[in-house]
């Protein structure tokens, strides 16, 4: 490996220590990016990770600030702004057509014709933004990691790490995170070397140190996500003491975007931690005792320093500083120079601090009380680890010139707020979303007080319109692997059949939460079977409850609209679920075991909300009922089909015969030694037991099924064949054949409910509903053409209705369908058209409509 | 360091008023976890389910005579973190705060779970519809490799 | 979003282990009208008395009081303990 990193060409040496940004400004890479709008050229300022000037793509990731991030051999570095490059950039033009392209531009201009916006916008974007992505690359998952602790601080510089020594000596669970190596952005020996001390007595104290590690966002709790290199930290503390330190106020005058002009702090850093000067000769306008410390220090390695306390008038310069005009006593005066450094004031970063305010989160340091001293940082993170809230400094802001850049970010200049405000734009929220100033990658860091001041200073602004904007995570960028850590889309149930189904050669499919088989091998074949011979299906999808206790059939009746009390042990009832508005929330069967218990189905993946449903019941009305789902605990496997009562005596000694269990009827028997609860459905439209058994015994159960099955040619089918089967018999799938708000009479199932009953909920909203005219209904359909669901049904050009089920059927001779059709002028329509096809309504069910099959 | 395992543990569910629950005395070979003011999943190993819901049962009559005890054990999946690095990984598994010893119950990989901890494992069930989802996701988030070992659960000492 | 809600049973868990049951509502009964109890709501800016069913948990319904502007919640009880 060759030494130094790789920079657009070149070989960049990389000093111990160095990071992308020292490394490069030693290589005399001056223009680090190109402004977002206006193609200005961008070199470093703050070299602390508060502003966007210095970011670049390193090992192609984008938008890396370079001040951050330690450089290392054989690092590849672009700058990616600017084009064709940063150094010589063509679009530089938009900086001179300022005028043209105010504040807001895009939502005044290139709107008429509609097409020149679309040509406007791609131009516009590829015009700006801060990088590429990185497409090609796989997405690799972050694992999350959730974290206790007592106090969590946020900064590992003296205020922080005295926190956290305290608090950990007074026995609390402490962990401190720092983005950095411990006193990367300390410049004074002092400092790091109190640091360290620090740092010593923290882990001494048990306190655990996590260099970088980014704390992100502050939530309710307080919670706290942290980034750290190799995982997300999900962090819950009692509390937070933010230790977050402050950057030097930025100061807006003409100039003072241009490369050459730098942040104290950020001149020192380079200067003495990096030995790279800044430049040749400096002036330094310091009014804090920090700037002149850091003039002193850049003097004594060797800069030519020139200090002055007063106000900076302008600075000029073409792509570089080439002199400042300063504010003197006596006027002006102007010095040419090759940088500028500026100490003016502080901006503490306050954004995970303002994103706590109702929470247990307290400041300490530089954020809490801006520039103190050493002593006074480390007093102070004692104070805030022994509970006390440091109530934030009142931070003088900066006077503003004429003119300059406020949001380095979205280049947003003092001119284009005050166009903006003259627009009739008149607070601080609504001037950061019309100008976007605030909303870069600083997030505000930098500008946010800027602009606070800006509207509050206005002479007609209303006393709230200077307020900060308010702080949301991310305080820090993200990338979206961070997002997505501990995130689980793919969550999968399964019943105790998957593995035989697979075994079988099953193609599955995903039926809500639950893996289900489509097909075994031919859907068409597997309906032949069906309706020919036997067939077996896996329903242990399906809810099931038992429902038991002295009030058990007291809660049913009052719940449910079917009559519950004359339901006798071995029988069984549809079942049609309705809300208090009367709409149909689920449907499957209620059967009714011995000792008052009751055993009720419901569709599969609706078992959750049936259990809470029943039990806010329970709970309201103070029943004592016992609800125990059952839906894992108990596998179901259907034998339907003309040979469904021969295979299963088979298999059985008891009586399945249809005297002994007939339609709508449940027994207890014992299935190749497998005691099921077997019960007499007919969803499919042929003589069909579901056999309900524990789970564990389901393969053993499935095996011998299948075995005996084989000889009267008896298949497995799926959901594919199970469409088609049920819809033959007008059988609706809810959510799909029906609509939030369908009561039982626009689905024909007035049947189902007993109106008779004295109460039932829903009752009355179906009384109400009764006495108006239905203006929708579900009917059966036949369609002279190919089947297709979804499809609009038209009369006389109008959609009055939609097709919900569509299938082509053997046994019905035809494409049959479901479809919700509305009444048209008091009736309803009995010749649609569908696509290009006649939709015909026809009576249901579409075979068998006596139901003799399932009375055999 | 810690092993992942494959647990098999006998369930069995007591619903009950919760004046009856308080005043019950486990049976010695059940663990008591006290899932809701009304309900009490009681664990042991999978043989004995059958005198649990005996005994149980028999117990509560007497406090509630309508008392529902169920052998539940096909309704739940369960997996065993342990040595010692399994209760400092289980932030790995879930946003839950563990016990320093017993129970709790909430989200662990993204699944409603029952949570039985010590000092040296962690004992996670989850509804058994989610057997393969539990098992993949605690043996993924904790980075291990391999056929999972199957062994029986044991109640712990007191 | 982030929002803690108090299960009596379990403690203060994040709301994703919840279910959302809104508003309390007036039981039916013949003293009720009726019309107004099913579709209509109070929504009102401030404390509201609403139900939450704990999901993940212990899966029973509590009972408490969220303020609808400040997002704080005072702890409630399951009303039949149960």
């Amino acid at each position: 490996m060759a030494d130094g990193l790789r920079f657009e060409g070149r070989r960049v040496t990389v000093e111990p220590g160095d990071t992308v940004a020292s490394a490069l400004y030693r290589a005399d890479v001056r223009t680090f990016t190109r402004s977002l709008k206006y193609h200005r050229r961008r070199g470093l300022w703050c070299v602390t990770g508060d502003c966007p000037n210095c970011m670049v793509n390193v090992d192609g990731d984008p938008g890396v600030r370079a001040c951050m991030t330690d450089a290392r051999d054989g690092q590849v570095v672009v700058r990616e702004s600017g084009w064709p490059s940063a150094e010589r950039d063509l679009l530089h033009v938009t900086d001179r057509l300022h005028r043209f392209l105010p504040v807001g531009f895009y939502s005044k201009t290139f709107i008429r014709p509609r097409f020149v916006w679309g040509l406007a916008e791609r131009a516009i974007r590829r015009a700006t933004g801060v990088g590429h992505l990185p497409i090609g690359r796989p997405a690799s998952a972050r694992p999350a990691r959730a974290l206790h602790v007592d106090l969590l601080v946020v900064g590992g510089g003296v205020a922080g790490l005295a926190a956290a020594a305290e608090a950990a000596a007074a026995g609390s669970r402490v962990v401190l995170v720092e983005e950095r190596r411990l006193g990367a952005t300390a410049w004074d020996a002092r400092v790091r070397e109190r640091i360290q001390t620090l740092a010593a007595e923290a882990r001494a104290a048990g306190a655990e140190i996590l260099e970088h590690h980014t704390a992100v966002g502050l939530y309710e709790g307080p919670f706290v996500p942290v980034v750290g290199p190799a995982e997300v930290l999900h962090v819950e503390a009692g509390r937070v003491v933010a230790a977050t330190g402050a950057v030097e106020a930025h100061a807006v005058f003409p100039g003072n975007d241009l490369p050459g002009v730098f942040l104290a702090r950020g001149a020192a850093l380079l200067s003495i931690r990096h030995g790279v000067a800044p430049g040749r000769r400096a002036v330094v306008v310091a009014t804090t005792d920090e700037g002149r410390a850091s003039a002193a220090a850049l003097r004594s390695a060797g800069m030519e320093v020139l200090i002055h306390d007063g106000p900076v008038i302008a600075a000029e310069g073409n792509g570089r500083i080439l002199a400042v005009t300063l504010g003197t006593p006596s006027g002006r005066e102007r010095i040419t120079c090759d940088t500028l450094v500026l100490s003016l004031g502080w901006a503490p970063r306050d954004a995970l601090l303002r994103m706590g305010t109702d929470q247990e989160v307290a400041g300490a340091g530089d954020v809490a009380i801006p520039g103190c001293s050493l002593e006074e940082a480390e007093a102070s993170g004692r104070r805030a680890a022994n509970g006390h809230d440091e109530a934030p400094s009142d931070v003088p802001t900066v006077p503003v010139g004429d003119e300059g850049y406020v949001c380095l970010c979205e280049d947003v200049s003092l001119h284009d707020l005050q166009q903006a405000w003259d627009e009739g734009w008149r607070s601080s929220e609504i001037l950061k979303r019309y100008t976007t100033a605030t909303m870069g990658p600083c997030q505000g860091a930098v500008c946010g007080r800027l602009l606070a001041a800006f509207a509050g200073a206005r002479a007609d602004a209303v006393a709230t319109a200077g307020a900060r904007t308010t702080s949301r995570p991310p305080a820090r960028p993200l990338v979206l692997e961070d997002l997505a850590a501990g995130v689980d889309e793919m969550i999968e149930q399964r019943t105790s059949l998957h593995d035989r189904h697979l075994g079988l050669g099953a193609r599955m499919e995903r039926s809500g939460s639950w893996s289900r088989p489509t097909t075994f091998d031919a859907i068409d074949e597997e309906i032949r079977a069906v309706r020919h011979r036997a067939g077996l299906m896996d329903v242990g999808t399906l809810g099931k409850f038992l429902v038991a206790g002295r009030d058990a059939a007291e809660l049913l009746d009052r719940v449910f609209p079917i009559r519950v009390r004359d339901l006798g042990p071995g029988r069984s009832r549809y079942l049609v679920a309705l809300d208090e508005a009367g709409y149909v929330i689920d449907d499957g069967l209620l059967a009714a075991l011995d000792h008052g218990r009751f055993y009720l189905c419901t569709t599969s993946g609706r078992a959750p909300a049936m259990e809470a449903w029943l039990r806010d019941w329970i709970d309201r009305w103070g029943l004592h009922v016992h609800l125990l789902d059952q839906t894992a605990q108990l596998g179901a496997i259907l034998v339907a089909g003309p040979k469904a009562r021969a295979i299963l005596g088979r298999l059985t000694g008891d009586d399945v015969s249809a005297e002994a269990l007939p339609h709508m009827r449940h027994a207890d028997i014992t299935v190749a030694d497998v005691p099921c609860r077997a019960v007499r459905v007919g969803f499919v439209g042929e003589v069909g037991y579901e056999l309900h058994h524990d789970r564990s015994r389901g393969p053993a159960l499935y095996d011998a099924l299948l075995e005996a099955g084989q000889v009267e040619g008896a298949q497995p089918f799926g959901l594919g064949a199970l469409d088609v089967l049920r819809l033959e018999k007008a059988h609706l799938y809810l959510g799909q054949d029906t609509l939030p708000d369908d009561h039982p009479a626009k689905l024909g199932l007035e049947w189902a409910v007993a109106m008779d009953k004295p109460d039932f909920i829903g009752k009355r909203a179906l009384e109400r509903m009764g006495a108006l005219p239905l203006e929708r209904t579900l009917v059966g359909l036949r369609i002279d053409g190919e089947p297709r669901r979804g499809v609009p049904l038209l009369v006389g050009g109008r959609v009055v209705g939609r097709v919900t089920s569509c299938a082509r059927s053997e046994a019905a001779r035809g494409t049959i369908a479901l479809g919700w059709v509305r009444a048209v002028d008091g009736s309803f329509p009995t010749e649609l058209i569908a696509g290009h096809a006649v939709a015909t309504v026809v009576p249901t069910p579409f075979y068998d409509p006596e139901g003799a099959r399932l009375r055999v | 360091m810690f092993e992942i395992r494959r647990t098999l543990v006998g369930v069995v569910t007591a619903s009950a008023g919760a004046g009856a629950l308080d005043g019950l005395v486990v049976p010695g070979r059940a663990f008591g976890c006290r899932t809701a003011d009304d309900e009490l999943m009681l664990l042991s190993v999978p043989q004995v389910t059958d005198e649990v819901v005996r005994e149980v049962s028999t117990r509560l009559a007497t406090l509630d005579p309508d008392a529902l005890v169920i052998d539940t054990t096909d309704g739940w999946a369960a997996i065993t973190v342990a040595g010692g690095g399994a209760r400092s990984s289980f932030g790995l598994l879930s946003r839950l705060e563990l016990p320093d010893a017993g129970f709790t119950q909430g989200e662990v990989v993204h699944v409603p779970a029952k949570v039985i901890a010590d000092d040296e494992q962690v004992l996670i069930l989850a509804p058994s519809m989610w057997e393969a989802h539990l098992l993949d996701r605690v043996t993924k988030a904790l980075g291990a490799t391999g056929r999972l070992e199957t062994r029986e659960w044991r109640v712990p000492t007191p | 979003m982030s929002l803690l809600v108090p299960c009596p049973r379990c403690g203060l868990r994040p709301q994703e282990e919840f279910t959302f049951g809104g508003e309390l509502r007036a039981l039916p009964s013949p003293d009720v009208e009726d019309f107004a109890r099913v579709y209509l709501r109070e929504n009102a800016p401030g404390p509201q008395r609403e139900r939450w069913y704990h999901a993940s948990g212990c899966r029973r319904w509590v009972t408490l009081t969220r303020d609808t502007v400040t997002n704080r919640i005072e702890p409630g009880v399951t009303p039949s303990g149960g």
